[in-house]
Protein backbone atom coordinates (compact mmCIF):
# COMPACT_ATOMS: atom_id res chain seq x y z
CA UNK A 1 0.00 0.00 0.00
CA UNK A 2 1.33 3.69 -1.09
CA UNK A 3 2.12 6.15 1.68
CA UNK A 4 0.19 8.47 0.36
CA UNK A 5 -3.20 5.94 1.18
CA UNK A 6 -2.25 5.11 4.96
CA UNK A 7 -1.91 8.40 6.27
CA UNK A 8 -5.33 9.19 5.50
CA UNK A 9 -6.97 5.70 6.78
CA UNK A 10 -4.37 6.00 10.08
CA UNK A 11 -6.31 9.82 10.23
CA UNK A 12 -9.59 8.43 9.82
CA UNK A 13 -9.17 5.81 12.71
CA UNK A 14 -8.02 7.82 14.78
CA UNK A 15 -10.93 10.56 14.32
CA UNK A 16 -13.33 7.89 14.60
CA UNK A 17 -11.27 7.21 17.92
CA UNK A 18 -11.87 10.27 19.48
CA UNK A 19 -15.19 11.67 17.57
CA UNK A 20 -17.55 8.79 18.61
CA UNK A 21 -20.43 10.46 17.35
CA UNK A 22 -19.33 10.34 13.66
CA UNK A 23 -18.46 7.54 11.83
CA UNK A 24 -16.16 7.85 9.26
CA UNK A 25 -16.42 3.93 6.63
CA UNK A 26 -14.61 4.84 3.49
CA UNK A 27 -16.09 1.82 2.49
CA UNK A 28 -19.39 2.90 2.23
CA UNK A 29 -20.50 5.79 0.74
CA UNK A 30 -23.37 5.48 -2.07
CA UNK A 31 -23.54 6.13 -5.60
CA UNK A 32 -25.55 9.40 -7.29
CA UNK A 33 -27.85 7.01 -8.45
CA UNK A 34 -29.81 4.39 -7.15
CA UNK A 35 -32.91 2.57 -7.97
CA UNK A 36 -34.99 -0.11 -5.62
CA UNK A 37 -37.48 -2.65 -6.63
CA UNK A 38 -39.90 -4.04 -3.67
CA UNK A 39 -43.06 -5.69 -2.92
CA UNK A 40 -45.59 -3.58 -0.44
CA UNK A 41 -48.22 -6.27 1.12
CA UNK A 42 -52.05 -4.79 1.47
CA UNK A 43 -52.50 -2.35 4.50
CA UNK A 44 -48.97 -1.51 4.78
CA UNK A 45 -47.09 1.54 4.34
CA UNK A 46 -43.39 1.44 3.52
CA UNK A 47 -40.98 4.58 4.38
CA UNK A 48 -37.56 5.41 3.05
CA UNK A 49 -35.23 8.07 4.23
CA UNK A 50 -32.60 9.60 2.31
CA UNK A 51 -29.84 12.65 4.34
CA UNK A 52 -29.96 15.63 2.27
CA UNK A 53 -26.88 18.40 2.06
CA UNK A 54 -28.41 21.70 1.73
CA UNK A 55 -28.71 23.34 -2.23
CA UNK A 56 -28.65 19.40 -3.14
CA UNK A 57 -31.62 18.41 -5.75
CA UNK A 58 -33.27 15.11 -5.35
CA UNK A 59 -35.18 13.43 -7.86
CA UNK A 60 -37.61 10.80 -7.41
CA UNK A 61 -38.91 8.45 -9.97
CA UNK A 62 -41.36 5.71 -9.39
CA UNK A 63 -43.71 2.99 -10.83
CA UNK A 64 -46.08 0.29 -9.66
CA UNK A 65 -44.97 -2.72 -11.54
CA UNK A 66 -47.93 -5.65 -10.33
CA UNK A 67 -50.85 -5.25 -8.45
CA UNK A 68 -54.60 -5.16 -8.97
CA UNK A 69 -55.34 -1.29 -9.81
CA UNK A 70 -51.97 -0.53 -10.22
CA UNK A 71 -51.95 2.67 -7.88
CA UNK A 72 -50.37 3.75 -4.66
CA UNK A 73 -50.22 6.50 -2.54
CA UNK A 74 -47.21 8.77 -2.40
CA UNK A 75 -45.77 11.10 -0.07
CA UNK A 76 -42.47 13.23 0.60
CA UNK A 77 -42.09 15.25 3.61
CA UNK A 78 -39.32 17.83 4.73
CA UNK A 79 -37.11 17.10 7.91
CA UNK A 80 -39.32 19.18 9.88
CA UNK A 81 -42.02 17.56 9.10
CA UNK A 82 -44.02 19.21 6.23
CA UNK A 83 -45.37 17.47 3.68
CA UNK A 84 -44.06 18.53 0.61
CA UNK A 85 -45.54 16.06 -2.24
CA UNK A 86 -48.32 14.30 -1.80
CA UNK A 87 -50.09 11.85 -4.37
CA UNK A 88 -53.32 9.83 -4.12
CA UNK A 89 -53.58 6.17 -5.82
CA UNK A 90 -51.31 7.27 -8.89
CA UNK A 91 -49.53 4.68 -10.77
CA UNK A 92 -46.19 6.41 -11.16
CA UNK A 93 -45.05 9.78 -10.63
CA UNK A 94 -41.94 11.66 -10.87
CA UNK A 95 -40.92 14.90 -8.06
CA UNK A 96 -37.89 16.83 -7.75
CA UNK A 97 -37.22 17.73 -4.48
CA UNK A 98 -34.90 20.71 -3.64
CA UNK A 99 -33.08 20.23 -0.43
CA UNK A 100 -33.37 23.80 1.39
CA UNK A 101 -32.84 22.36 4.89
CA UNK A 102 -30.36 19.81 5.45
CA UNK A 103 -31.47 15.94 6.63
CA UNK A 104 -33.05 13.44 6.32
CA UNK A 105 -36.03 13.38 3.68
CA UNK A 106 -38.94 10.94 4.10
CA UNK A 107 -40.78 9.60 1.21
CA UNK A 108 -43.12 6.85 1.64
CA UNK A 109 -45.30 4.36 -0.37
CA UNK A 110 -49.08 3.63 1.15
CA UNK A 111 -50.93 0.75 0.10
CA UNK A 112 -53.25 0.68 3.29
CA UNK A 113 -56.22 1.41 0.71
CA UNK A 114 -56.10 -2.13 -0.25
CA UNK A 115 -57.12 -5.03 1.96
CA UNK A 116 -55.90 -7.80 -0.67
CA UNK A 117 -53.52 -6.91 -3.48
CA UNK A 118 -49.82 -6.81 -3.09
CA UNK A 119 -48.03 -3.99 -4.82
CA UNK A 120 -44.59 -4.07 -6.99
CA UNK A 121 -43.61 -0.73 -6.51
CA UNK A 122 -40.11 0.43 -8.35
CA UNK A 123 -38.26 3.68 -7.33
CA UNK A 124 -35.21 5.16 -8.54
CA UNK A 125 -33.30 8.45 -6.52
CA UNK A 126 -30.95 10.46 -8.70
CA UNK A 127 -29.12 12.87 -6.65
CA UNK A 128 -27.29 16.31 -7.73
CA UNK A 129 -24.90 18.34 -5.99
CA UNK A 130 -23.91 15.90 -3.33
CA UNK A 131 -20.50 16.20 -2.81
CA UNK A 132 -19.53 13.33 -2.69
CA UNK A 133 -16.80 13.06 0.01
CA UNK A 134 -14.63 10.82 -2.00
CA UNK A 135 -14.74 11.66 -5.82
CA UNK A 136 -14.84 8.29 -7.40
CA UNK A 137 -13.43 9.64 -10.66
CA UNK A 138 -10.27 11.11 -9.55
CA UNK A 139 -7.68 8.75 -9.88
CA UNK A 140 -5.03 10.60 -10.63
CA UNK A 141 -2.84 8.44 -7.73
CA UNK A 142 -4.37 5.54 -8.67
CA UNK A 143 -2.75 5.57 -12.52
CA UNK A 144 0.77 4.68 -13.97
CA UNK A 145 2.79 6.21 -15.98
CA UNK A 146 1.69 9.50 -18.13
CA UNK A 147 -0.23 10.58 -21.35
CA UNK A 148 1.64 11.95 -24.31
CA UNK A 149 0.40 15.35 -25.80
CA UNK A 150 -0.74 16.52 -22.42
CA UNK A 151 -2.17 19.46 -24.78
CA UNK A 152 -4.44 17.90 -26.07
CA UNK A 153 -5.60 15.77 -23.53
CA UNK A 154 -8.11 18.22 -21.26
CA UNK A 155 -9.99 18.00 -24.37
CA UNK A 156 -10.36 14.28 -24.86
CA UNK A 157 -10.79 14.48 -21.37
CA UNK A 158 -13.72 16.40 -21.75
CA UNK A 159 -15.74 14.80 -24.62
CA UNK A 160 -15.07 11.72 -22.14
CA UNK A 161 -16.48 12.80 -19.39
CA UNK A 162 -19.46 14.60 -21.74
CA UNK A 163 -19.66 10.85 -23.56
CA UNK A 164 -19.96 9.45 -19.99
CA UNK A 165 -22.82 10.99 -18.41
CA UNK A 166 -24.73 10.46 -21.78
CA UNK A 167 -24.37 7.15 -21.52
CA UNK A 168 -25.34 7.33 -17.44
CA UNK A 169 -28.67 8.93 -19.32
CA UNK A 170 -28.90 6.32 -21.55
CA UNK A 171 -28.77 3.89 -18.59
CA UNK A 172 -31.47 5.54 -16.39
CA UNK A 173 -33.54 6.22 -19.37
CA UNK A 174 -33.02 2.38 -19.76
CA UNK A 175 -34.02 1.33 -16.38
CA UNK A 176 -37.36 3.38 -16.41
CA UNK A 177 -38.07 1.11 -19.77
CA UNK A 178 -37.44 -1.30 -18.14
CA UNK A 179 -39.84 -0.72 -15.12
CA UNK A 180 -42.65 0.08 -17.51
CA UNK A 181 -41.98 -3.05 -19.60
CA UNK A 182 -42.40 -4.74 -16.43
CA UNK A 183 -45.28 -3.31 -15.98
CA UNK A 184 -46.98 -4.19 -18.91
CA UNK A 185 -45.51 -7.98 -19.17
CA UNK A 186 -47.06 -8.21 -15.48
CA UNK A 187 -50.36 -6.70 -16.66
CA UNK A 188 -50.34 -8.93 -19.77
CA UNK A 189 -49.46 -11.99 -17.97
CA UNK A 190 -52.90 -10.86 -15.10
CA UNK A 191 -54.68 -11.27 -18.06
CA UNK A 192 -53.79 -14.09 -19.57
CA UNK A 193 -54.54 -15.98 -16.27
CA UNK A 194 -58.19 -14.14 -15.65
CA UNK A 195 -59.15 -15.14 -19.39
CA UNK A 196 -58.03 -18.47 -18.47
CA UNK A 197 -59.57 -18.86 -15.24
CA UNK A 198 -62.73 -17.75 -16.29
CA UNK A 199 -63.19 -19.66 -19.74
CA UNK A 200 -63.28 -22.65 -17.24
CA UNK A 201 -65.27 -21.25 -14.77
CA UNK A 202 -67.86 -19.91 -17.68
CA UNK A 203 -67.98 -23.48 -19.34
CA UNK A 204 -68.91 -24.96 -16.45
CA UNK A 205 -71.39 -23.22 -15.64
CA UNK A 206 -73.34 -23.34 -19.29
CA UNK A 207 -73.08 -27.19 -18.75
CA UNK A 208 -74.15 -27.10 -15.13
CA UNK A 209 -76.91 -24.69 -16.26
CA UNK A 210 -77.86 -26.47 -19.07
CA UNK A 211 -78.68 -29.68 -17.10
CA UNK A 212 -80.56 -28.22 -13.89
CA UNK A 213 -82.92 -26.16 -16.75
CA UNK A 214 -83.38 -29.63 -18.37
CA UNK A 215 -84.16 -31.41 -15.08
CA UNK A 216 -86.12 -28.66 -13.49
CA UNK A 217 -88.68 -28.43 -16.37
CA UNK A 218 -88.95 -32.82 -16.27
CA UNK A 219 -89.78 -32.50 -12.83
CA UNK A 220 -92.47 -30.06 -13.41
CA UNK A 221 -93.92 -32.70 -15.51
CA UNK A 222 -93.13 -35.49 -13.54
CA UNK A 223 -95.53 -34.36 -10.45
CA UNK A 224 -98.06 -33.42 -12.75
CA UNK A 225 -98.54 -36.91 -14.14
CA UNK A 226 -98.38 -38.34 -10.92
CA UNK A 227 -100.66 -36.53 -9.49
CA UNK A 228 -103.32 -36.97 -11.74
CA UNK A 229 -102.95 -40.66 -11.94
CA UNK B 1 -4.14 16.64 -0.05
CA UNK B 2 -7.39 16.03 -1.77
CA UNK B 3 -7.67 12.79 -0.54
CA UNK B 4 -7.43 14.10 2.83
CA UNK B 5 -9.43 17.15 3.00
CA UNK B 6 -11.95 14.46 1.73
CA UNK B 7 -11.64 12.20 4.71
CA UNK B 8 -11.89 14.85 6.80
CA UNK B 9 -15.31 16.64 5.97
CA UNK B 10 -16.30 12.75 5.66
CA UNK B 11 -15.93 12.31 9.39
CA UNK B 12 -17.70 15.50 10.12
CA UNK B 13 -20.62 14.82 7.46
CA UNK B 14 -23.09 11.72 7.57
CA UNK B 15 -23.03 9.73 4.32
CA UNK B 16 -25.87 10.60 2.54
CA UNK B 17 -27.23 6.53 2.16
CA UNK B 18 -30.86 5.71 1.65
CA UNK B 19 -32.04 4.48 5.00
CA UNK B 20 -35.24 2.00 6.40
CA UNK B 21 -36.49 1.59 9.60
CA UNK B 22 -36.73 -2.68 10.11
CA UNK B 23 -38.57 -4.58 13.09
CA UNK B 24 -36.72 -7.07 14.61
CA UNK B 25 -38.97 -10.72 13.06
CA UNK B 26 -39.48 -8.09 9.70
CA UNK B 27 -37.90 -9.22 6.18
CA UNK B 28 -37.53 -6.73 3.82
CA UNK B 29 -37.13 -7.65 0.63
CA UNK B 30 -35.62 -6.31 -2.85
CA UNK B 31 -36.20 -6.87 -6.25
CA UNK B 32 -33.61 -6.75 -9.27
CA UNK B 33 -33.93 -7.73 -12.73
CA UNK B 34 -30.73 -8.15 -14.03
CA UNK B 35 -29.33 -9.55 -17.41
CA UNK B 36 -27.42 -13.08 -16.56
CA UNK B 37 -23.30 -12.67 -15.85
CA UNK B 38 -24.05 -9.46 -14.16
CA UNK B 39 -22.47 -8.55 -10.85
CA UNK B 40 -24.13 -7.41 -8.06
CA UNK B 41 -22.85 -5.70 -5.04
CA UNK B 42 -24.84 -4.69 -2.04
CA UNK B 43 -23.53 -3.17 0.93
CA UNK B 44 -25.86 -2.23 4.62
CA UNK B 45 -24.80 -0.39 7.69
CA UNK B 46 -27.22 -1.01 10.42
CA UNK B 47 -28.00 1.23 13.93
CA UNK B 48 -29.92 0.85 16.38
CA UNK B 49 -32.19 3.17 18.47
CA UNK B 50 -30.76 3.85 22.05
CA UNK B 51 -33.34 4.94 24.69
CA UNK B 52 -30.89 6.80 26.55
CA UNK B 53 -29.88 9.15 24.08
CA UNK B 54 -33.37 8.46 22.12
CA UNK B 55 -30.89 8.47 18.47
CA UNK B 56 -29.38 6.15 16.56
CA UNK B 57 -25.92 4.53 17.71
CA UNK B 58 -23.59 4.44 15.00
CA UNK B 59 -22.90 0.67 14.47
CA UNK B 60 -24.01 -2.08 17.13
CA UNK B 61 -21.75 -4.96 17.55
CA UNK B 62 -23.25 -8.09 17.40
CA UNK B 63 -26.02 -7.46 15.74
CA UNK B 64 -26.26 -9.07 12.20
CA UNK B 65 -28.26 -9.13 9.11
CA UNK B 66 -29.36 -12.58 7.61
CA UNK B 67 -29.14 -11.95 3.64
CA UNK B 68 -30.81 -14.38 1.25
CA UNK B 69 -30.73 -14.21 -2.30
CA UNK B 70 -32.91 -16.00 -4.48
CA UNK B 71 -32.78 -16.48 -8.21
CA UNK B 72 -35.52 -15.81 -11.39
CA UNK B 73 -36.22 -19.54 -10.54
CA UNK B 74 -36.29 -19.33 -6.74
CA UNK B 75 -33.70 -21.34 -5.84
CA UNK B 76 -31.64 -19.72 -2.95
CA UNK B 77 -27.97 -18.61 -4.65
CA UNK B 78 -26.52 -16.90 -1.16
CA UNK B 79 -27.77 -17.43 2.41
CA UNK B 80 -25.35 -15.99 5.06
CA UNK B 81 -25.27 -14.20 7.94
CA UNK B 82 -23.28 -11.23 8.06
CA UNK B 83 -22.39 -8.38 10.94
CA UNK B 84 -23.89 -5.01 11.56
CA UNK B 85 -21.72 -3.84 8.55
CA UNK B 86 -22.00 -6.15 5.59
CA UNK B 87 -21.15 -6.60 2.20
CA UNK B 88 -22.47 -9.48 -0.26
CA UNK B 89 -21.73 -10.03 -3.77
CA UNK B 90 -23.16 -12.49 -6.10
CA UNK B 91 -23.65 -12.93 -9.66
CA UNK B 92 -26.40 -13.71 -12.08
CA UNK B 93 -26.01 -17.01 -14.28
CA UNK B 94 -29.78 -16.51 -15.46
CA UNK B 95 -31.41 -13.46 -16.75
CA UNK B 96 -34.26 -12.21 -14.83
CA UNK B 97 -35.67 -11.04 -11.21
CA UNK B 98 -33.55 -12.03 -8.44
CA UNK B 99 -34.64 -10.96 -4.94
CA UNK B 100 -32.72 -9.99 -2.61
CA UNK B 101 -34.15 -10.23 1.38
CA UNK B 102 -32.89 -8.88 4.33
CA UNK B 103 -33.71 -9.40 8.12
CA UNK B 104 -32.01 -9.32 11.40
CA UNK B 105 -30.53 -12.27 13.31
CA UNK B 106 -31.31 -10.76 16.76
CA UNK B 107 -32.39 -13.50 19.23
CA UNK B 108 -31.96 -10.93 22.39
CA UNK B 109 -35.25 -9.41 22.73
CA UNK B 110 -33.13 -6.41 24.90
CA UNK B 111 -31.92 -5.01 21.73
CA UNK B 112 -34.80 -4.27 20.13
CA UNK B 113 -36.82 -3.01 22.89
CA UNK B 114 -37.12 0.24 20.67
CA UNK B 115 -38.44 -1.56 17.98
CA UNK B 116 -36.30 0.25 15.25
CA UNK B 117 -33.41 -0.73 13.48
CA UNK B 118 -32.16 1.77 10.74
CA UNK B 119 -30.55 0.25 7.92
CA UNK B 120 -28.79 1.70 5.27
CA UNK B 121 -28.72 0.23 2.06
CA UNK B 122 -26.85 0.42 -1.42
CA UNK B 123 -27.02 -1.76 -4.13
CA UNK B 124 -24.80 -1.58 -7.16
CA UNK B 125 -25.14 -3.48 -10.41
CA UNK B 126 -23.35 -3.87 -13.49
CA UNK B 127 -20.69 -1.45 -13.92
CA UNK B 128 -21.02 0.13 -11.03
CA UNK B 129 -19.38 -2.74 -9.51
CA UNK B 130 -16.08 -1.85 -10.82
CA UNK B 131 -13.20 -0.86 -9.04
CA UNK B 132 -11.49 1.05 -11.32
CA UNK B 133 -9.05 2.37 -8.88
CA UNK B 134 -7.90 -1.36 -8.64
CA UNK B 135 -7.98 -2.42 -12.21
CA UNK B 136 -5.99 0.42 -13.09
CA UNK B 137 -3.20 -0.83 -10.75
CA UNK B 138 -3.53 -4.34 -12.13
CA UNK B 139 -3.70 -3.83 -16.04
CA UNK B 140 -1.20 -0.66 -15.46
CA UNK B 141 -3.27 1.70 -17.27
CA UNK B 142 -2.91 5.80 -17.89
CA UNK B 143 -5.72 7.53 -17.03
CA UNK B 144 -6.83 8.31 -20.57
CA UNK B 145 -6.71 4.37 -21.01
CA UNK B 146 -8.75 3.99 -17.60
CA UNK B 147 -11.60 6.58 -18.45
CA UNK B 148 -11.71 4.36 -22.22
CA UNK B 149 -12.40 1.61 -20.23
CA UNK B 150 -15.06 2.79 -18.02
CA UNK B 151 -17.08 3.98 -21.18
CA UNK B 152 -16.10 0.45 -22.93
CA UNK B 153 -17.86 -1.39 -20.20
CA UNK B 154 -20.98 1.33 -19.63
CA UNK B 155 -21.74 0.54 -22.98
CA UNK B 156 -21.23 -3.47 -22.85
CA UNK B 157 -23.61 -3.26 -19.57
CA UNK B 158 -26.03 -0.79 -21.80
CA UNK B 159 -26.11 -3.23 -24.25
CA UNK B 160 -26.21 -6.74 -22.07
CA UNK B 161 -29.60 -5.10 -20.95
CA UNK B 162 -30.65 -4.27 -24.39
CA UNK B 163 -30.31 -8.40 -25.47
CA UNK B 164 -31.82 -9.19 -22.14
CA UNK B 165 -34.89 -6.32 -22.82
CA UNK B 166 -35.48 -7.83 -26.41
CA UNK B 167 -35.76 -11.27 -24.65
CA UNK B 168 -38.07 -10.17 -21.99
CA UNK B 169 -40.48 -8.47 -25.04
CA UNK B 170 -39.97 -11.35 -26.92
CA UNK B 171 -42.10 -13.49 -24.02
CA UNK B 172 -44.43 -10.29 -23.01
CA UNK B 173 -45.32 -10.34 -27.00
CA UNK B 174 -45.50 -14.49 -26.99
CA UNK B 175 -47.95 -13.74 -23.71
CA UNK B 176 -49.92 -10.81 -25.54
CA UNK B 177 -50.39 -13.02 -28.67
CA UNK B 178 -51.60 -16.22 -26.56
CA UNK B 179 -53.86 -14.21 -24.65
CA UNK B 180 -55.54 -12.55 -27.69
CA UNK B 181 -55.89 -16.44 -29.63
CA UNK B 182 -57.07 -17.58 -26.68
CA UNK B 183 -59.77 -14.77 -25.98
CA UNK B 184 -61.15 -15.33 -29.95
CA UNK B 185 -61.09 -19.59 -29.78
CA UNK B 186 -63.10 -19.57 -26.56
CA UNK B 187 -65.62 -17.14 -27.76
CA UNK B 188 -66.02 -19.53 -30.81
CA UNK B 189 -66.23 -22.12 -28.64
CA UNK B 190 -68.68 -20.51 -26.51
CA UNK B 191 -70.99 -19.77 -29.21
CA UNK B 192 -70.74 -23.25 -30.74
CA UNK B 193 -71.43 -24.77 -26.98
CA UNK B 194 -74.56 -22.61 -26.77
CA UNK B 195 -76.22 -23.27 -30.06
CA UNK B 196 -75.28 -27.79 -29.28
CA UNK B 197 -76.80 -26.99 -25.91
CA UNK B 198 -79.65 -25.42 -27.24
CA UNK B 199 -81.01 -27.81 -29.82
CA UNK B 200 -80.00 -30.79 -27.66
CA UNK B 201 -82.19 -29.05 -24.85
CA UNK B 202 -84.89 -28.78 -27.10
CA UNK B 203 -85.00 -32.12 -28.65
CA UNK B 204 -84.64 -33.57 -25.59
CA UNK B 205 -87.53 -32.28 -23.84
CA UNK B 206 -89.37 -32.81 -27.54
CA UNK B 207 -88.92 -35.98 -27.06
CA UNK B 208 -89.70 -36.15 -23.61
CA UNK B 209 -93.06 -34.55 -24.07
CA UNK B 210 -93.89 -37.26 -26.78
CA UNK B 211 -93.47 -39.93 -24.70
CA UNK B 212 -95.27 -37.94 -22.20
CA UNK B 213 -98.27 -38.03 -24.45
CA UNK B 214 -98.37 -34.62 -24.07
CA UNK B 215 -97.33 -33.18 -27.34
Amino acid sequence: MEPARIFPCVLSVFMSLILDRFAVLAAFSQAADSDFTFTLPPGRKECFYQTMKEDASLEIEYQVLDGAGLDVDFFISSPSGHLLFNDYRKSDGVHTVEALEMGDYMFCFDNTFSTISEKLIFFELILDNMDMAEDPDDWKEYIHGTDMLDMKLEDIMDTINNVKSRLGKSVQIQTVLRAFEARDRNLQESNFDRVNLWSVVNLFVMVIVSAVQVYLVRSLFEDKRKNRT
Amino acid sequence: RKTLLSVLTQGVNTPGALYFHIGETEKKCFIEEIPDETMVIGKYRTQLWDKQTTSFLPSTPGLGMHVEIKDPDTKIILSRQYGSDGRFTFTSHTPGEHQICLHSNSTKMALFAGGKLRVHLDIQVGEHTNNYPEIAAKDKLTELQLRVRQLLDQVEQIQKEQNYQRFREERFRMTSESTNQRVLWWSIAQTFILIITGIWQMRHLKSFFEAKKLV
